[in-house]
């Protein structure tokens, strides 16, 4: 049995004159949270869904659980979850019926009542899944992602547009599917997201993953460990002058000034002292360290939240 | 366990049809509503009996009533009116003929649009003219081939509402096809409610079973419904096997249910399917005898229709229901049906893709 609950090899999908996935590689070992990050239209979900056997890739190999989608396509389905982005189904179905139904689907399905209590659903079991909130329905979600109890579980975006407490909630369940020894693949564009869950990341782009690590290694990779924001009253002053003086790289924005700091305690020192020499209007100073939103600006030159 | 999902799907379909108030109001309200609307406004009996209206004012000559005389025994029953009624009635076009006195000579009039009812009640007034004249020269009666005029029966025969039951158990069989299942079909594919299931192992064919099961299920309630105030309201019955009346619905469901799927999968949004149901429907509709009978429609017409599925599948429900047929005399119909079945069933089961 092989280690690996995903492989994909070079996997290429366009739309017409869209590439969307270009040249995807990717190894998923299995009872690993695997995180696909990146913002919209980088074909993150393009290749979910080639992955989850919903789209024939151009070109390109997948094995799943080491098993390929034309050889061995329900084998597949039947060990694997899969939520979407967004689910969409019939109005006036009830979530037990609707999580009953979908067990009849598979051999060994797990009981409705442990999953309801699991996705803390309980006190909603007999209400119409049109009536449910965002949270709950994205609840229900994964709660057919589970009804197999799969090996292997394909997340999508699962908690964009949540409230804070939705998405904590939600978290917490994902953590357990990792506890109860399964795979997880997660596309996200919250960069907390990816930093909260994920064992390796993905960092993804232009429909190929520019970069490959642990949350840790990835920052590391930046070679700078904080970053020092400036912020200012109303608009920023002119920032010439401070950018001689300072001789370090400065990012300049209506707002704010950030500064990467290589040496958080000497820079920081030079920072505020060429601030004070300056006799600049700053208002606030942050000093946060360095985050997967900086990885991805400096690799791909645009925000993930765009 | 394949048997398992299906009564799972097949259970959950029919609670879920049940949750749309729409599905069931065009699925069963529908016909009702049909039945009983137009059962009761066109339920005037047809015009049986040879009728004549003779325009009078004064007194009868003693040739007009041995005219009358002689009419009368030809089983022609006259109506008397005044001069005015009669022009003010002839002005309406409500007479095929009528007998008026012109230059003071009983003449007929034949209003040359209802020339085909009038007709046979000129030829009649001649005959009893010839009568009246042999009598009057004492030659003896006249010899006459001997007529005799009855209904044919069956659905020829009783009130409007009973030709159009069958017509709308038809009816609801083409609804639940282009709109209860093209439609709904359409709708569930665009919004991706199919997308989750082809992550499932839940094979397509049982999916398609099971609602087409469900939609058996309405349709048969559907027809015990109407057939029930068929008899109540109207005293219409059964004549023919319910056996052979199951038979054939479920031969329609089975067909009508696959041209749904069939021409759901040609399209890609609602707009194209709902275009796509609506160009099937209305002609299928008119021109399969659901309300009306396509007897004095051009031959090729006829024809024509003859070979679409919906026209024999309702002459041979009209032969069980209205003349209490044995399905075996419907054998052509039924070839029919049963060819468009199997070939839309194929075309419909390989066309049909979840995403």
């Amino acid at each position: 049995m092989t280690d690996l609950a995903i492989e994909a090899k070079e996997l290429h999908k366009s739309f017409g004159k869209v590439h969307a996935v270009r040249g995807l590689n990717l190894k998923v070992q299995r009872g690993e949270i695997f995180g696909l990050l990146g913002p919209n239209g980088a074909g993150k979900t393009t290749s979910l869904e080639m992955l989850e056997g919903l789209v024939q890739p151009d070109s390109g190999e997948i094995r799943l659980l080491g098993l390929d989608w034309r050889a061995a396509g329900n084998d597949i389905r039947n060990r694997i979850g899969v939520q979407f982005q967004s689910t969409q189904l019939d109005e006036k179905i009830k979530v037990r019926e609707v999580l009953e139904m979908y067990s009849k689907y598979y051999d060994k399905p797990r009981r409705v009542d442990d999953l309801l209590q699991l996705l803390q659903l309980e006190e909603k079991a007999d209400a119409y899944q049109l009536k449910l909130s965002g949270g709950q329905r994205q609840r229900l979600a994964l709660g057919l992602a589970l009804v197999n109890d799969p090996e292997l579980v394909f997340l999508d975006e699962p908690t964009t547009g949540l409230d804070p407490q939705a998405r904590q909630s939600f978290w917490d369940l994902v953590r357990h599917l990792k506890n109860e020894g399964r795979t997880v693949l997660i596309t996200t564009h919250y960069m907390d997201e990816a930093e909260a869950l994920c064992d390796q990341i993905g960092i993804m782009d232009h429909g190929q993953i520019l970069q490959l690590g642990t949350p840790r290694e990835l920052i590391a990779s930046l070679n700078q460990p904080s970053y020092a924001e400036i912020e200012f009253q109303g608009s920023a002053p002119d920032a010439h002058a401070f950018v001689a003086k300072i001789g370090m790289p400065v990012d300049v924005k209506p707002q704010h000034w950030m500064v990467a700091l290589h040496d958080p305690k000497r820079d920081l020192q030079h920072v505020l002292a060429c601030i004070e020499s300056l006799n600049l209007p700053m208002q606030q100073l942050h000093v946060r360290r360095a985050s997967l939103e900086d990885v991805f600006l400096q690799r791909t030159g645009r925000s993930l939240r765009e | 366990m394949i048997s398992r999902i299906f009564i799972s799907q097949f259970r959950m379909g029919l609670k879920l049809y049940v949750r749309r108030p729409a599905a069931i109001f065009w699925m069963m309200a529908f016909p009702l509503l049909m039945l009983v609307g137009l059962g009761t406004v066109f339920s005037g009996s047809a015009d049986t009996g040879i009728k004549l209206v003779w325009a009078q004012q004064d007194a009868l000559s003693s040739s007009d009533q041995a005219l009358q005389q002689a009419l009368k025994e030809l089983g022609v029953t006259v109506e008397k009116i005044t001069p005015d009624q009669a022009a003010q009635r002839w002005q309406n076009g409500k007479l095929p003929v009528m007998l008026e006195k012109v230059n003071n000579q009983t003449s007929l009039r034949v209003n040359s649009y209802l020339a085909g009812q009038g007709m046979p009640v000129v030829a009649l007034v001649q005959q009893g003219f010839l009568m009246t004249q042999a009598r009057a020269r004492g030659a003896g009666e006249l010899a006459r081939i001997p007529m005799v005029m009855e209904s044919p029966g069956g659905h020829h025969d009783g009130p409007y509402a009973a030709y159009l039951l069958p017509g709308l158990l038809g009816l609801n069989l083409l609804m639940m096809g282009v709109f209860s299942i093209c439609m709904v079909d359409v709708d569930f594919r665009v919004k991706g409610i199919y997308k989750r299931l082809a992550t499932t192992p839940l094979p397509r064919h049982i999916y398609l079973a099971a609602q087409m099961s469900v939609r058996l299920v309405v349709v048969i309630l559907t027809a015990v419904v109407l057939m029930l105030v068929g008899a109540v309201l109207f005293g219409i019955h059964n004549q023919g096997s319910y056996l052979a009346l199951f038979g054939l619905i479920l031969l329609g469901t089975a067909c009508f249910a696959s041209m749904g799927y069939l021409l759901a999968s040609f399209a890609s949004t609602v707009e194209a399917a709902n275009g796509i149901a609506n160009l099937i429907f209305l002609p299928l509709m008119m021109l399969s005898g659901v309300y009306f009978s396509l007897d004095s429609a051009p031959e090729w017409l006829q024809k024509a229709s003859d070979f679409t599925p919906l026209t024999p599948l309702l002459k041979a429900l009209r032969a069980v229901f209205n003349d209490g047929a044995v399905l075996a005399t419907q054998a052509p119909s039924i070839m029919i049906i049963s060819v468009w079945t199997v070939v839309l069933f194929i075309f419909a089961t390989r066309r049909f893709r979840w995403v």
